[in-house]
């Protein structure tokens, strides 16, 4: 025995490592499905503490049979529970104070003595009286519990009192062992489950494994469930106990149907295109598992709604693809929109909120003032026991805490980007982990009352509708590599096109923005850093060539640093330095002497060439396009409506895809929320121009300015320095008061955005972004059509700014371009920038009901028929 | 209807002048008028020796069949066999194509490397081309011509939007007609294939050179003084870092399509090709000021690198230039009136062809190697290319000395003359 360093051996080494050794005064409760499971432990402690110490003492109370056989050392003492809690307890006491000098001290399953004496309460006072007399005397002492047997009250008492608490369970004839508290000692990977065999004890990190490990360990996740609130319970209960009298039945009887649609309102919310989908795909085991994964009471908001939604609608269907096979298990937990509003009425919040969302703009300042008061909240001590079985649950495996608010990611608005989501790479002691994890919470909370958030609610008159926050707390997909933790793949995908920017891409089939790592920096559009654009229906194909497609890469990898436990961005080369990432030639391409090269086999990490994240060998190699583009498809017919998913995914060294499905909503597409009928029968003198080859679509009424750049002028301008210079005037005009206050329609020459001056006009941007139409005038000359911006970052820019873009072909006879009406109408340049006299030939702009007493321009175009036409009128 | 009448007429005008291959046979009308070559030599040399020009249906990935164009044009083999790139643009013309082909003849004859000139397109958008796509088109364009290809005919290379990869197909598609192996078909390959070392560098480092043998041959001390590099892409960042360890002088200013900086001081080349690869662009660069390209152009710098567009030195910048030495790493820089203001300047003109020769010097020592299929150390290449350069920047330079004319006459009359001896010696003419 090792009494210097106080650790004492368990007989199993491998437990002695994930937990740190046992110390003299631990109470050590192992909760387990069977006696078997508790055997397992205790025998190698018995034997280790008599070869120890010469003698184990064996606490005798319950009917079933001993846990462990007789041996010389073991010193059996039978008490009887029969006596009623008091004598009991008194006899134990009495037993512990004789043999405390032999330190150890295994007991009989505690669980017998609820069927004794009736009642968890008096369980739970033995263990409370029990469990600190052991620890005066420094003993090590072995108790089991059987799990999901008792009240989460009792659980709570216990782990509060006892200083190792061990979950123990059995999936597909593995056995699990999960410590939920180990009291003073800590290891980066001691509170994830692991798995036990005779070998080795290997912690289940891997996310797609965890989840399916949790999942099946955890029918009820949450221990403590909240008390009844009326009538959220009283339907639940009803269905429950259909649940009980109709097991057997799959028929769903008209009464049931109801209350089903009820809970399902309670649930998800109201919205009609959404409750049509959650009726027809959510069985009532789907609401049943939510509400079991569900903090608290009230809804779970759009986002987790949408992601179950989605996943339930790939699961249904039949194709070709198996999704049952594809889809990773998730194991989210929802936080229930209830929670927000107790959380502001408790923390004095509320008028604060009510006052913000009614009224003035906040300053960045004022809104720091205002998370200060959330961050500074608390919550009760029900839902913060509840947050701690779900942190329990989760171990030490890295989480994202989402925002789910009801009017997020539903059909209409999308709130994309504009409330919080929170990582949390969750390394820590239990406590640590918690405050961390409340923190994200409450910043989660505070952005509701952002400036982002609440000037987007104004804008689309929604400043005074009824927005709750729910959360949706999601396990991080991912594998640890280093001290490292993030998924492979990452990415969003839409199920239309809106990059299609060749007419060899079929816009109606997805596109897919993949990124090596976390999915931040292919949610978010991070400068001069770009994460792979695939088109669905042709994958290979980019408009970038040669060198350009290592710039036009990904340079930087987000990920979880489990060592300082936070969020960290970091150059792919440091990524790549040393160890290979599993697969990774199927992510990059190899820089060699001016060209890139698709890895073959291995590749070498200390080879020191340069990697450049490319997927080449991915999409050609791996089912992942195809699996990507069905998936969008199934949701996108599902749906009635494009949608754009946020999804992670993984490939085995089989090369098989997994897919994580993350998040769903209707894709906001401009033109395509209602059917566009571009007109047809407008008089040839009232038709600004016609274009063909569009995929932006949308209706721009009362267009009030044009700003035209003479494409003929334009190129005969020699001197550089002036045809920068038009750059420049068109930028001052995008932000001149007369021209924002109307809406504005730019054209000009080639490509806008073009670094190559002869192309096109040199703006960024920035120059432009007050337009809501910008043309690109393609004039056939000296025997070619020049480029026009398809495919190129500007481009981009253009599509997530949601400004329509039209490139036009005046040579082609279906176009009927009105040169006379741009030429000829009345120029208010020089009114607008009485400098810019000098470029008057070149930059015409139009006040339109001034040169057409009183008419305006519209523009129609429509992205299914790929055509546009801008008239008066 | 009048003013529609000049407006046409002055578009046909300006159609016609920037027909590239118009330039081309103007440019060699101007030098064989200095050198008095006579009617049958000039027209000969006006004119493409061999034109192909082949339809080529290649199968989609989808199961269609597309249809391309393309040509291979063998401008002159008196020297030696053609050597020339291949290009694939959605705009290619043959005009252009016949323009490539005759510059490439005076820049294999300006260096003095035993090869004719020759280019080859195929009209097609690369970016709208998957992967086997573009390996059935490469090796269909090899089928279509292979006949006139050979080490002793004509040898392709890279060029606009073609890789090392897509020279590996051609080459393999190439032998497997011929039934032999003949690396030296086709230059460019990768290394693994018999593609030569220093390929990467080779085009700034023969500017570097020749702008060493041109500081020697007007007496200036190029150590320590100051460098701009307008452009700093590929070529532009080995100048810089050639420029520094070869030349000694000092970066001060770059700037790429997004601006430059500037630093009086000297800026650490290292650094701002790190901060260039990682951000996309010089500026913001720590340190260092912003400078406009056009700023950068008028830097009172002992070396002017322009290394990225055709006609920023015209003129109307052309007087304010300040530098001694302008060194053409990019094509066409430098417009024909600017050039003449240059010259009354005394600013000293590498000319492009002569200056940016160095990637077709290496071409050929990649077919070299081949032939002998022995394969040197980059060392090697080194000094190899640095005695053809070394060559060609004398006999230029001496040329422009005595027939007194700028250094772009001055390599063009180099380069013509030597193609027209060889038709003269070959009985041609």
């Amino acid at each position: 025995l090792e009494m210097a360093s106080k650790a004492i051996n368990s007989g199993i080494g491998a437990l002695d490592e994930v937990i740190k050794g046992l110390r003299l005064g631990d109470n050590v409760v192992w909760q387990v499905d069977n006696l078997k499971d508790y055997s397992y432990f205790v025998e190698p402690f018995v034997n280790q503490a008599i070869r120890d110490s010469g003698k184990c003492v064996y606490l005798r109370f319950a009917p079933h049979p001993p846990i462990v056989g007789t041996r010389r050392g073991l010193m059996i003492k039978e008490v009887d529970p029969k006596g009623g809690f008091d004598f009991f307890s008194a006899e134990v006491h009495r037993v512990i104070e004789e043999w405390a000098k032999k330190k150890f001290f295994i007991l009989d399953n505690l669980s017998a003595l609820v069927e004794e004496w009736a009642t968890d309460e008096l369980l739970a006072n033995f263990f409370q009286v029990t469990c600190p007399f052991l620890r005066e005397l420094d003993t090590v002492a072995y108790f089991a519990l059987t799990r999901g047997q008792h009240a989460h009250s009792t659980i709570a008492r216990i782990r509060d009192t006892t200083q190792v608490l061990i979950d123990v369970y059995r999936i597909k004839g593995k056995m699990y062992m999960h410590p939920l508290k180990v009291w003073d000692r800590y290891s980066p990977q001691m509170f994830l489950p692991h798995m036990v065999t005779e070998k080795s004890w290997q912690p289940v990190f891997q996310s797609g494994e965890a989840a399916e490990v949790s999942t099946i360990a955890r029918k009820q996740p949450l221990r403590a469930v909240e008390s009844s609130i009326a009538p959220w319970d009283s339907v639940y209960n009803r269905l429950i106990q259909y649940r009980e009298v109709n097991k057997d039945s799959r028929q769903m009887i008209p009464e049931i149907m109801a209350l089903k649609e009820e809970f399902s309102r309670m649930l998800i919310g109201n919205h009609p295109e959404f409750n049509r989908l959650a009726d027809s795909y959510f069985t009532l085991e789907d609401l049943y598992n939510i509400r079991d994964r569900m903090i608290g009471s009230g809804r779970i908001g759009g986002k987790a709604a949408g992601m179950l939604l989605a996943r339930r609608i790939l699961w249904e269907q039949d194709s070709e693809i198996d999704f049952s096979k594809v889809l990773e298990d998730h194991d989210s937990f929802y936080i229930g929109s209830d929670v927000f509003f107790t959380f502001l009425v408790h923390n004095d919040l509320f008028r604060l909120r009510l006052k913000l969302s009614r009224n003035s703009q906040l300053s960045r300042e004022e809104f720091e003032e205002v998370e200060q008061s959330f961050l500074a909240g608390r919550f009760s001590t029900e839902i913060t026991e509840q947050f701690r079985n779900m942190l329990d649950y989760f171990g030490q495996a890295p989480i994202i805490v989402r925002s789910s608010s009801l009017l997020e990611d539903s059909f209409g608005n999308s709130f994309a980007g504009k409330y919080r989501s929170e990582f949390c790479a969750n390394q820590g002691n239990p406590d640590e982990r918690l405050e961390v994890f409340l923190h994200a919470v409450k910043l989660v909370y505070a952005s509701t009352l952002s400036p982002d958030a609440l000037s987007y609610r104004r804008r689309r008159g929604l400043g005074e509708s009824d927005e709750q926050m729910a959360i949706l707390v999601q396990r991080v997909s991912g594998i640890p590599y280093r001290h490292y933790f993030f998924p492979g793949l990452a990415g969003v995908a839409f199920s239309r096109n809106l990059y299609a920017w060749t007419n060899r891409i079929d816009s109606n089939k997805g596109v897919i923005r993949l990124v090596f790592g976390l999915g931040t920096r292919a949610v978010n559009r991070v400068g001069g850093d770009y994460p792979r654009m695939i088109a669905v229906s042709h994958p290979q194909l980019r408009p970038e060539i040669g060198m350009e497609i290592a710039k036009y890469s990904q340079h930087e990898i987000d990920l979880l640093d489990l060592k300082t436990n936070q969020f960290v961005t970091l150059p792919t080369a440091e990524v790549f330095s040393r160890d290979e990432y599993p697969n990774i030639r199927l992510f990059v391409s190899i820089m060699k002497d001016g060209y890139l090269d698709d890895p073959y086999g291995m590749i070498h990490p200390y080879s020191g060439e340069e990697l450049v994240l490319t997927f080449n060998k991915l999409i050609s190699d791996t089912d992942f396009v195809k699996i990507t583009g069905n998936m969008l498809e199934r949701l996108d017919s599902a749906y009635g409506h494009p949608v754009d998913t946020e999804f992670t995914a993984s490939v085995d060294t089989g090369g098989s895809v997994r897919i994580n499905l993350l998040q769903c909503r209707p894709l906001w597409l401009p033109g395509l929320s209602g059917p566009i009928k571009v007109p047809d029968n407008v008089p040839r003198e009232r038709t600004l121009f016609k274009s063909k080859r569009v995929i932006s679509g949308g209706v721009v009424s009362r267009i009030q300015y044009i700003i035209y750049i003479d494409p003929r002028c334009y190129a005969e301008i020699t001197s550089m320095e002036l045809k920068r210079s038009v750059g420049r005037v068109v930028g001052r005009l995008n932000e001149h008061p007369r021209l924002v206050a109307g809406k504005l329609l730019m054209m000009g020459p080639g490509r806008w955005g073009s670094g190559n001056i002869d192309l096109g006009v040199n703006v960024s941007y920035a120059d432009i972004d007050n337009t809501v139409v910008l043309v690109e005038i393609a004039r056939e000359d000296s025997g070619h059509v020049p480029e026009v911006s398809y495919g190129t970052h500007f481009f981009q820019d253009l599509v997530e700014g949601q400004i329509i873009y039209l490139p036009v072909y005046p040579d082609n006879p279906e176009t009927m371009f009105n040169t006379l009406f741009f030429e000829d109408s009345a120029n208010i340049l020089t009114d607008l920038l009485p400098q810019s006299g000098e470029l008057e030939n070149v930059v015409h702009v139009i006040d339109v009901p001034k040169a057409t007493q009183g008419a305006y321009a519209r523009v129609v175009a429509d992205p299914q028929s790929h055509s546009a036409i801008c008239f008066l009128g | 209807v009048w003013i529609f009448f000049i407006q046409t007429t002055k578009g046909a005008k300006m159609k016609k002048e920037l027909n590239p291959f118009s330039i081309a046979q103007k440019q060699l009308d101007d030098a064989a008028e200095k050198l008095g070559l006579d009617r049958t030599t000039h027209e000969l040399l006006r004119w493409p020796m061999q034109e192909l020009k082949v339809t080529i249906p290649v199968r989609m990935d989808d199961g269609s069949t597309k249809i391309f164009h393309a040509f291979r044009i063998q401008y002159n083999t008196a020297r030696g066999p053609a050597k020339g790139g291949i290009r694939w643009h959605p705009d290619e013309t043959v005009d252009t194509v016949r323009a490539l082909a005759a510059w490439m003849t005076w820049k294999t004859s300006v260096v003095d490397i035993p090869l004719g000139g020759g280019k080859g397109g195929i009209i097609c958008n690369p970016k709208e081309l998957s992967e086997t796509e573009k390996e059935r088109l490469a090796r269909a364009y090899i089928r279509a011509i292979a006949r006139s290809l050979g080490v002793t005919k004509d040898i392709p290379a890279p060029d606009v939007y073609t890789t090392p990869q897509i020279m590996a197909w051609m080459m393999d598609e190439y032998e497997t007609i011929v039934g032999e192996k003949h690396p030296g078909v086709i230059t460019g390959k990768p290394i693994p294939l018999g593609g030569s070392q220093g390929r990467g560098d080779a085009t700034a480092r023969g500017g570097i050179y020749v702008t060493q043998e041109a500081a020697i041959a007007y007496n200036i001390d190029l150590k320590g003084q100051a460098m701009a590099i307008q452009g700093f892409g590929n070529a532009g960042q080995h100048a810089a870092r050639l420029g520094e360890q070869i030349l000694g002088l000092k970066l001060v200013a770059a700037s790429d399509s997004k601006g430059g900086i500037y630093k009086a001081s000297g800026i650490d080349v290292e650094a701002l090709i790190e901060y260039k690869l990682k951000n996309g662009r010089v500026n913001g660069f720590p340190k260092a000021e912003k400078i406009s390209n056009e700023e950068l152009l008028e830097l009172g710098v002992a070396v002017l690198f322009p290394a990225a567009l055709e006609n920023i030195i015209t003129g109307e910048n052309a007087p304010r230039l300040q530098c001694k030495i302008l060194c053409e790493l990019a094509n066409g820089p430098t417009t024909p009136e600017a050039d003449d203001i240059l010259f009354e300047k005394g600013i000293i003109v590498l000319p492009d062809f002569l200056a940016n020769a160095g990637g077709v010097t290496v071409s050929y020592l990649e077919q070299v190697q081949n032939t002998y299929n022995l394969y040197w150390e980059l060392e090697e290449i080194h000094w190899r290319l640095r005695e053809k350069m070394s060559r060609a920047f004398k006999s230029v330079y001496e040329m422009s000395q005595s027939k007194k004319v700028n250094m772009r006459q001055a390599a063009y009359l180099v380069s013509v003359a030597r193609v027209a001896e060889a038709c003269k010696l070959r009985g041609w003419v």
